[in-house]
C-alpha cells in the first residue's frame, strides 16, 4: 500500500507541476521517489502542523493543489480548526493524508494512534472522508480525491495486510463495494468493514462461510441507497472499523438502518452546513430550521398522529 | 481613491455602523483605521470589481476582530453602500463581526486567531514559487502573538525569505481582559520578530506619513527577507473616552455615547 501511495504521488505530481506535497516531517522513506523524480514538489514544513495546514489553504488560493501529509494523530486531529477554517469554510482543494490510522503506532501510546478521526472529519461540512482497504481501494481513492477538486481526508492505516481486489478498481465516490452475498437467505447477515479491517473481514467470512462482505472505502459522501439495499437485504449488519464505534462506519450504516426500522428515528439539529448569514440568535435557529416553529412542524410532518 | 480615506470619516463609519449593529470591538477597529487607509491607498494592488484577479495583491485581516476598520474603508472606495453598514448585523445581511471570507473584498475567514498569518505566508509562498510579484499583507493583534501558530508561520517566512510577505502588527498594547503586558509580556517583540530573519520597522500606528514611507521603504528592500512593521496604536484611538480603555472591547454604544463619539470627531 505505502508502495502504491508514493507511486501514486509522483505520478500526479508528474502529471501537474501544482501539486506540492507539504510533510510535518513525517514519512520517512515514503517520499524518495518524489523527492527524486520531483524535488521541487515536495516541501518539509517541519513540526508545525497548524501551519502547515494553513499554508496548504494559502498555496491553494493561488493554485497550486496541496496533498498534506501527517500521521492522523495530528492530522486531522491536531489541526482540526485549521481544516476547518482554512480550508473547507472555502472548499479549497487540499487533500490531507493521515497515515498510521488506528493501532498502526501500537507501541508508541496514545500520542500516536488515532481512533477518533473519521467521527470529527465526518462532521466538518464540505470534506469528503475515504478510507481505503488496499492497495486498489488506495489507487481509486486518490484519483477520485485529486478529480473532486475539493478539501479530502484519506485515512491510511495497517498497510501491510494483503490484498483483498486483485484488480483496478473504478468505484465511484461514495460507493460500497459489494465483494460476497450472505448465503444465508432465512437469516441474512452482512460483514460491512474499512480500511485495515478488510482483509481481516475477508478471514471472518472464510470462517463464517455464510456471511456477506461489503467494502466501504469511501465513508463521506456514501451512497445511502446502497446502504438501505443492504439493510433490506439482511436481517443483521455487522460493522467492522479499527476506529470508535462513536461516529466511525458503525454509526454511519446506523444512522441509514435507524431510519428502516420499526422504531424510526427522526434527527433533528444542524443539517451539516455552516451558517448563511448574519443575524441574531433567533434568527441563526430559524436559518437551520432548529427555531421553535420549524421543530413543531418538523415534528408534525414526521409523525402526523400526534397532532 | 487619494482623497476619499479620510481617517476621521472611516472612524465615523466605524461608529454609525457599531451602533446601528449594537456591536462590540469598537476599540480593536479603532486602532486600525490607519493602517487600513495607507494600505487601500497607495499599496494594495486589489481591484474590488475583480475580486478573483489573479494578479491581485492579498489583504488578510487576520485579527478579524477589526474587521469593522476594513467595511468602514470598503464603503469609502464605494464597495459597500450606505444601507448597507446601517443594517448592520441585522437579520439575513451578509457583514458579520468577525473577517469572513464570502463577503467580497475580505480574503479569509479569522477571528478565531493564529489563522490570517499562515494562510498569509502560503499566499505569499505560492506567489513566490511562481516567481510573481504580488504582495502580502496580513494584520496580527499584538494579542494574537500569544498564539503559538503565528510564531510557526513567522519561522516558516523568515526560512522561506518570503519578501513578498508584509506583516502589520497592530500593537495597541490590550487584548480582551487586559493590558498584554500582564498576560504574555512583548518587550523584547522587534528583537524576537528580527531574530526570525525579518525586516522589522516599529513606529506610530496612526502617523499615515510613516506607514506610507515604511511599506515603501521595506518593499523596496529586496533582501531576501519578509518585513514587519509594529504599528504602535492606541485601543479606541479617536475617541477620548475609549482610548487606552480595554473596557471598550467590549461595551457597546448607546445613544448619548454615539453622540458625544461623533461630536468629538466632529471638533
Amino acid at each position: 500500500m505505502r508502495d502504491t501511495f508514493s507511486s501514486k504521488l509522483v505520478e500526479l505530481a508528474q502529471s501537474n507541476p501544482q501539486v506540492l506535497l507539504l510533510t510535518g516531517d513525517h514519512g520517512y522513506g515514503l517520499f524518495n521517489g518524489l523527492r527524486e523524480a520531483q524535488p521541487q514538489q515536495f516541501i518539509n514544513m517541519g513540526i508545525a502542523e497548524q501551519n502547515m495546514v494553513g499554508v496548504a489553504a494559502g498555496l491553494s488560493r493561488v493554485g497550486f493543489k496541496p496533498i498534506v501529509y501527517g500521521l492522523s494523530a495530528f492530522v486531522p486531529i491536531r489541526v482540526l480548526e485549521q481544516i476547518k477554517l482554512d480550508v473547507c469554510h472555502d472548499n479549497l482543494p487540499v487533500i490531507f493524508i493521515g497515515d498510521g490510522a488506528g493501532f498502526v503506532y501500537s507501541h508508541l501510546g496514545t500520542s500516536h494512534q488515532s481512533t477518533e478521526d473519521i467521527a470529527v472529519t465526518r462532521a466538518i461540512p464540505n470534506l469528503i472522508v475515504m478510507s481505503p482497504g488496499d492497495r486498489f481501494e488506495l489507487s481509486r481513492c486518490m484519483d477520485l480525491a485529486y478529480a473532486e477538486n475539493l478539501p479530502v481526508y484519506i485515512r491510511l492505516g495497517k498497510a501491510d495486510r494483503g490484498d483483498v481486489h486483485s484488480q483496478n478498481l473504478d468505484f465511484n465516490l461514495g460507493d460500497l463495494i459489494f465483494l460476497k452475498k450472505p448465503t444465508d437467505v432465512t437469516f441474512s447477515v452482512t460483514l460491512v468493514a474499512t480500511g485495515s479491517m478488510l482483509k481481516l473481514a475477508t478471514m471472518l467470512c472464510k470462517r463464517f462461510p455464510s456471511l456477506g462482505l461489503v467494502s466501504a472505502p469511501s465513508l463521506k459522501p456514501i451512497n445511502e441507497e446502497q446502504i438501505r439495499d443492504l439493510c433490506l437485504n439482511n436481517q443483521t449488519i455487522i460493522t467492522l472499523e479499527e476506529h470508535s464505534i462513536v461516529g466511525g462506519l458503525g454509526s454511519i450504516i446506523s444512522d441509514v438502518a435507524a431510519t428502516l426500522a420499526h422504531a424510526t428515528v427522526k434527527k433533528l439539529g444542524i443539517q451539516d452546513r455552516f451558517s448563511e448569514h448574519c443575524g441574531s440568535y433567533e434568527y441563526l435557529l430559524n436559518e437551520h430550521k432548529i427555531d421553535f416553529d420549524s421543530l413543531e412542524d418538523a415534528i408534525k410532518h414526521h409523525v402526523p398522529s400526534l397532532d | 481613491m487619494q482623497n476619499t480615506l479620510i481617517a476621521k470619516k472611516i472612524r465615523k463609519n466605524i461608529l454609525d455602523m457599531a451602533f446601528s449593529g449594537s456591536t462590540v470591538h469598537l476599540g480593536c477597529a479603532l486602532c486600525l483605521v490607519e493602517i487600513f487607509a495607507v494600505i487601500y491607498r497607495s499599496h494594495l494592488n486589489y481591484d474590488f470589481f475583480n475580486p478573483s484577479d489573479p494578479a491581485r495583491d492579498f489583504l488578510v485581516l487576520s485579527k478579524g476582530h477589526g474587521v469593522m476598520a476594513q467595511y468602514a474603508c470598503m464603503k469609502e472606495l464605494g464597495w459597500l453602500d450606505e444601507k448597507t453598514l446601517s443594517n448592520y448585523f441585522a437579520d439575513g445581511t451578509d457583514l458579520k463581526g468577525l473577517s469572513d471570507s464570502r463577503v467580497q473584498g475580505l480574503e479569509v475567514t479569522s477571528g478565531s486567531l493564529g489563522h490570517g498569518l499562515s494562510v498569509g505566508a502560503g499566499i505569499a509562498f505560492g506567489h513566490h514559487l511562481k516567481k510573481v510579484n504580488q504582495k502580502t499583507f496580513v494584520i496580527v493583534g499584538d494579542g494574537e502573538l500569544n498564539e503559538g501558530a503565528c510564531w510557526e508561520a513567522i519561522q516558516f517566512a523568515g526560512h522561506h525569505q518570503l519578501q513578498n510577505l508584509m506583516i502589520v502588527v497592530d500593537k495597541n498594547n490590550f487584548q480582551a481582559m487586559d493590558a498584554t503586558s500582564e498576560i504574555i509580556n512583548q518587550e523584547n517583540l522587534k528583537i524576537q520578530i528580527e531574530s526570525f530573519n525579518f525586516n522589522v520597522v516599529d513606529l506610530d500606528g496612526h502617523d499615515e506619513q510613516a506607514l506610507d514611507q515604511a511599506i515603501q521603504d521595506l518593499f523596496d528592500l529586496r533582501n531576501n527577507k519578509p518585513s514587519c512593521i509594529i504599528a504602535n496604536t492606541v485601543k479606541g484611538k479617536g475617541i477620548s473616552f475609549m482610548e487606552n480603555k480595554n473596557e471598550w472591547h467590549y461595551l457597546r454604544l448607546d445613544q448619548a455615547l454615539y453622540e458625544s463619539a461623533i461630536s468629538e470627531l466632529e471638533t
